[in-house]
């Protein structure tokens, strides 16, 4: 692969914290699946989060949308809380958690992105139509948009899933495993696009698994297992001890040239 | 037609479409089963509130018994939510026990006044047309046609103010919380409706049916459209087809008018299951055979690629080497043959330049698996549709 390696141009230029998250606990039926988690993200970082399955990662994401209620702890999206700050969010939730055979098609997904800035009871009309046309052509899937969403396949839905957060031209976008069961082409064309974004000064928050990935894709790591174990640049904290530590197993990752 | 059998039909028509609104989205929810929860646990709501108010149709009643559909709808909740059972369980808990409750509650305390199972469970649409709204001396039409009136006349309006809510909630209620659409108040506002829509239902058709007409006109719908939209739409005629043909095949055969109505549901939703163009169950084994085929024509097309030498193309080859039957391989070369992909001469086939391509094309597809190459083939084979 001759894909150049992420640019280290620092992300702190303006010095903001996006997402503050203070001694956060979230529990299933009083079992703590994220326990007292401190994490600061900084304004304009590409970061993942990686760490075991069970670790809570797709947990961490939610709470921090307000889906899922913690049991302490805050959060804020620059300085003030999620329900204030909702406009600077978008949420691309794993492909898996609806259902693709619902009766509507690949444009109407991603109008469902611009739903949050219309509010209540307001319909969708010309201006968010043309909105969602522009991100389906960003995505590469504008031929696709009269298409019941049934027959897209895996890589084409988690495109439109990704048009659909394109959309609300939010500040922050938290993604969910956006790369799960999605062919290369597919997960090159996502990446640039989350590359794009970061030139664009946005903050994007990646649920990841392949962690081979990691220090070509991002540039800001996290690793959770039910405890916040890191944090920081890749190309400081993304070695073998924090690994070992994450999966508690000797874990050596052979890092490509 | 006189008037009494116009306003049967006309009640029947009503309450399809006010059962086929919140029943679409009930079926897209996967909760088709908690309409038939709430249809019987609404019982002793009724029951308490009919001893208070002495009326079937009073405001009171309906609300006391939609109340009962919410608590319903939060005991399977709350069970279902201990993790000790699934939800299918939670639900077949709760609502026989308010049932019951009901039950006894009317045998104990109401048995000089009309209210039975029977009427509860089958509805006395037929002697609708008898209990007269008269206000200020007038006579403004069957009762329940003003009950049910106002109730499809609220349900609309919800919809039409809350469509997009709904859609979203329904389809990933993750997102919708994300943007601030809570979907917990919009899935207690559609249960509360559905609760609202039985009682107001349930006098005029009973239990059963308003069980049938929330989930039949909704699943058929289902099968033939891809558009939430016209879902509805199909799902509002389906409903009041069945109604209106529905109250004539009672009056044909002299028998009940809920029953006759359910049937229609059923004989129509079984045509569609089988005929629907896409889904249906004829459809779905075309589609299948044809595939299989079609998985044929491409071995077929690849070892004609593969081969140059005259032995391995000569048709009868087909049956000797590639093992198939006389009517698969006769199959194959006809579909093969009609798409202009392969020639024969002297009973050696050999490619043309389409079918050349196409193979390359395909094989390429299925080792790359990348979609967009073949988008002008998923037009002709089913093979590449997913």
């Amino acid at each position: 692969m001759e894909n150049k390696i992420v640019e280290k141009s620092s992300p702190l230029s303006s010095g903001n914290i996006a997402v503050q998250v203070d001694d956060l606990t979230v529990a299933y039926n009083y079992k703590p699946v994220l326990w007292d988690i401190d994490l600061e993200i900084p304004e304009g970082v590409l970061m993942a989060i990686v760490g075991p399955n069970g670790a809570g990662k797709s947990t961490l994401i939610k709470a921090i949308l307000g889906i899922l209620k913690p049991i302490a702890g805050s959060v804020s999206i620059y300085g003030k809380p999620y329900d204030e700050q909702r406009k600077l969010v978008a949420y691309v939730p794993q492909k898996g958690s609806v259902d693709w055979d619902f009766p509507t098609t690949a444009l109407d997904v991603v109008m469902m992105g611009t739903y949050g800035s219309l509010g209540w009871i307001k319909r969708p009309g010309q201006k968010e139509k043309k909105a969602a046309l522009e991100a389906l052509e960003k995505v590469g899937m504008l031929p696709f948009k009269g298409r019941q969403i049934s027959q897209l396949s895996g890589g084409q839905q988690q495109r439109i899933f990704l048009a659909r957060a394109l959309v609300q031209d939010a500040s922050i976008y938290f993604m969910d495993e956006p790369f799960q069961g999605v062919d290369a082409t597919t997960e090159v064309a996502i990446i640039n696009i989350l590359k794009d974004l970061r030139k664009a000064g946005k903050t994007v928050i990646v649920v990841h698994h392949d962690l081979q990935t990691v220090p070509e894709y991002f540039d800001w790591v996290t690793f959770l297992n039910v405890k916040k174990i890191a944090t920081g640049p890749v190309k400081d904290i993304f070695n073998d001890d924090n690994l070992t530590k994450t999966y508690g197993i000797n874990y050596k990752v052979s890092i490509q040239e | 037609m006189n008037s009494a059998q116009i306003e049967i039909q006309l009640i029947a028509s009503l309450v399809a479409i006010a059962c086929a609104i919140p029943g679409t989205f009930l079926v897209l929810r996967k909760m088709a089963m908690i309409s038939d929860a709430i249809s019987h646990s609404i019982l002793p709501g009724l029951v308490i509130g009919f001893f208070i108010t002495q009326d079937l149709n009073s405001p009171l009643l309906i609300l006391l018994a939609a109340l009962t559909g919410i608590i319903t709808v939060v005991l399977v909740e709350r069970i279902q939510k201990t993790g000790l059972v699934k939800e299918d369980t939670a639900i077949g808990l709760v609502f026989p026990a308010l049932f019951s409750i009901g039950v006894i509650l009317i045998a104990k305390n109401a048995n000089d006044i009309h209210l039975d199972v029977d009427a509860v469970l089958l509805g006395e649409l037929a002697f609708a047309p008898f209990d007269r709204l008269i206000i200020a001396g007038a006579d403004i039409g069957p009762k329940s046609l003003w009950v049910i009136g106002t109730i499809l006349a609220i349900t609309i309006g919800l919809l039409i103010a809350f469509f997009k809510e709904l859609k979203i909630s329904t389809f990933d209620a993750g997102l919708a919380a994300s943007l601030g659409f809570s979907p917990a108040l919009i899935h207690y506002g559609l249960m509360t409706m559905a609760s609202i829509t039985t009682v107001g239902a349930f006098d005029a058709v009973g239990a059963i049916l308003v069980v049938a007409l929330m989930i039949a006109p909704a699943a058929s719908a289902y099968l033939l459209t891809t558009d939430l939209k016209k879902m509805l739409g199909l799902a509002i005629a389906f409903g009041v087809f069945s109604a209106i043909s529905g109250y004539w095949l009672a009056h044909w055969l002299d028998a009940s008018i809920a029953g006759s109505i359910t049937t229609m549901l059923g004989i129509l939703f079984l045509i569609i299951y089988l005929f629907a163009p896409n889904k249906g169950l004829i459809a779905v084994m075309y589609r299948e055979k044809q595939q299989r085929t079609e998985v044929s024509l491409l071995t077929f097309l690849l070892h004609l690629k593969n081969h140059s030498e005259e032995r391995e193309r000569h048709v009868n080859h087909l049956q000797e080497h590639i093992n198939w039957q006389k009517v698969r391989a006769k199959t194959v070369l006809d579909l093969a043959l009609k798409n202009n992909m392969i020639l024969i001469n002297n009973k050696i086939v050999s490619l043309t330049q389409k079918g050349d391509e196409f193979t390359s094309k395909a094989i390429d597809y299925i080792i790359t698996n990348e979609d967009a190459q073949i988008e002008d083939m998923k037009d002709d084979f089913f093979l590449f549709r997913g």
